[in-house]
């Protein structure tokens, strides 16, 4: 339930945004090889090739970070511990999604 | 070769009759591919069935052989080009029950590791002819249905090169309902003006544990021409439609594919696309 209500939370952050104005999307899967895929995209299907994407511990450290490839993706090993990775589409734009929720 | 949707020799209609049933018209075949949920906010296991059947009235359904063809096709990226996946490799025949005793149909779950990237999933399925015997020709039902994951769209807008296709004018995933839907009939890609577009609602949910349709429909069509609803496209091969209930929506445009002739026997290759409609939240 709490990770249900925690990517609802992300999902209702994306959606409160209008429409037509470029509403953030961002999902990451886990590989099943000790790696996660993030995903980045907007609503309205503009690219997201270059959007910065970082992934912090819980204490806010960054553990990693990089620029979304021409697919909107990119790829992380996936840290022990607990983790959320972070969306950077901009300072109204942030996404988070946490690593709990990672599957 | 006169248009399919005229002909009145039909083994359903007769049928039917026979039974006195409501009369299903001839030309209200469809190639049904269901999956439950096609906006979905996570990737997931997605589950098909593809059923040849009447669907407005959850039957009679038609043996269907396997698909020549079942696939996505995906565009990953602006820039990227479309790829097709092959989903084949997941098909399962299944016994599809009806009141005519059972038929082959198929069912098939896409794992959700080839499902799970953000984006629109445009789901083909090109049918092997079905051979009608009542009316003496084989039936070849290109039909579509798209899956959106996360909101992020993709391809939707764009035509895959079917020999008979349906173009999307909106997100099949995206319809509350109520709204209009619009679409462009097109054969061998080129549009095709003052043709019927045959428009079937979903009529019976599908019971997927037992493979075969709910007994009870939801609606009571008063009149067969709210069962089996034919408008034309206008001068541009376009049509519109309001999508007056939630649930799934048919659309069938008969006879615009290219190839007229298999097995020596005359061919219809028509389009299908299937579209979501979903009621306004309380």
């Amino acid at each position: 339930m709490k990770l249900a209500c925690t990517f609802t939370a992300v999902w209702l952050l994306a959606s409160s945004q209008p429409l037509f104005a470029h509403t953030p999307l961002f999902d990451c899967f886990d590989n099943g090889d000790d790696t996660l895929t993030c995903e980045g995209g907007f609503s309205d299907g503009a690219s997201a090739t270059g959007v910065g994407v970082r992934m912090v511990d819980a204490q806010g450290k960054v553990l990693e970070q990089g620029k979304l490839d021409a697919k909107g993706s990119i790829t992380f090993k996936r840290p022990a511990g607990g983790f959320s990775v972070v969306f950077e589409a901009g300072a109204e734009h942030a996404l988070t999604v946490l690593g709990d929720d990672i599957t | 070769m006169q248009p399919r949707s005229f002909q009145l020799k039909s083994l359903p209609l007769l049928l039917g009759v026979a039974l006195g049933a409501v009369a299903i018209p001839a030309f209200a075949h469809f190639l049904v591919v269901y999956t439950p949920q096609t906006a979905l906010v996570r990737a997931t296991d997605l589950p098909f069935h593809l059923v040849f059947t009447h669907a407005f009235n959850g039957g009679p359904s038609m043996a269907m052989d396997k698909p020549q063809r079942f696939y996505y096709a995906k565009r990953s990226a602006p820039n990227e080009q479309i790829e097709e996946v092959d989903l084949a490799r997941y098909l399962e025949p299944i016994q599809w029950a009806g009141e005519q005793g059972p038929v082959s149909a198929w069912k098939a779950t896409v794992p959700r590791n080839v499902v799970r990237s953000l984006g629109d999933y445009q789901i083909v399925v090109e049918p092997t002819p079905y051979l009608e015997e009542a009316e003496g020709l084989y039936i070849q039902q290109f039909a579509k249905v798209m899956v959106n994951v996360g909101g992020v769209p993709g391809n939707w807008s764009e035509t895959l090169g079917l020999p008979a296709e349906i173009h999307s004018l909106n997100k099949t995933y995206a319809n509350w309902t109520g709204g209009v839907f619009r679409g462009v009939v097109l054969g061998n890609g080129s549009p095709v003006p003052y043709t019927q577009v045959e428009v079937e609602y979903l009529n019976h949910d599908l019971d997927v544990a037992n493979n075969t349709f709910v007994a009870d429909g939801k609606i009571d069509a008063p009149h067969p021409s709210l069962a089996a609803i034919v408008i034309l496209t206008d001068a541009n091969g376009q049509f519109s439609f309001t999508l007056p209930k939630a649930g799934w929506w048919g659309f069938a445009a008969l006879s615009v594919g290219p190839e007229n002739e298999y097995n020596g026997k005359p061919l219809s290759q028509d389009a299908i696309l299937w579209v979501q409609a979903t009621d306004l939240p309380q």
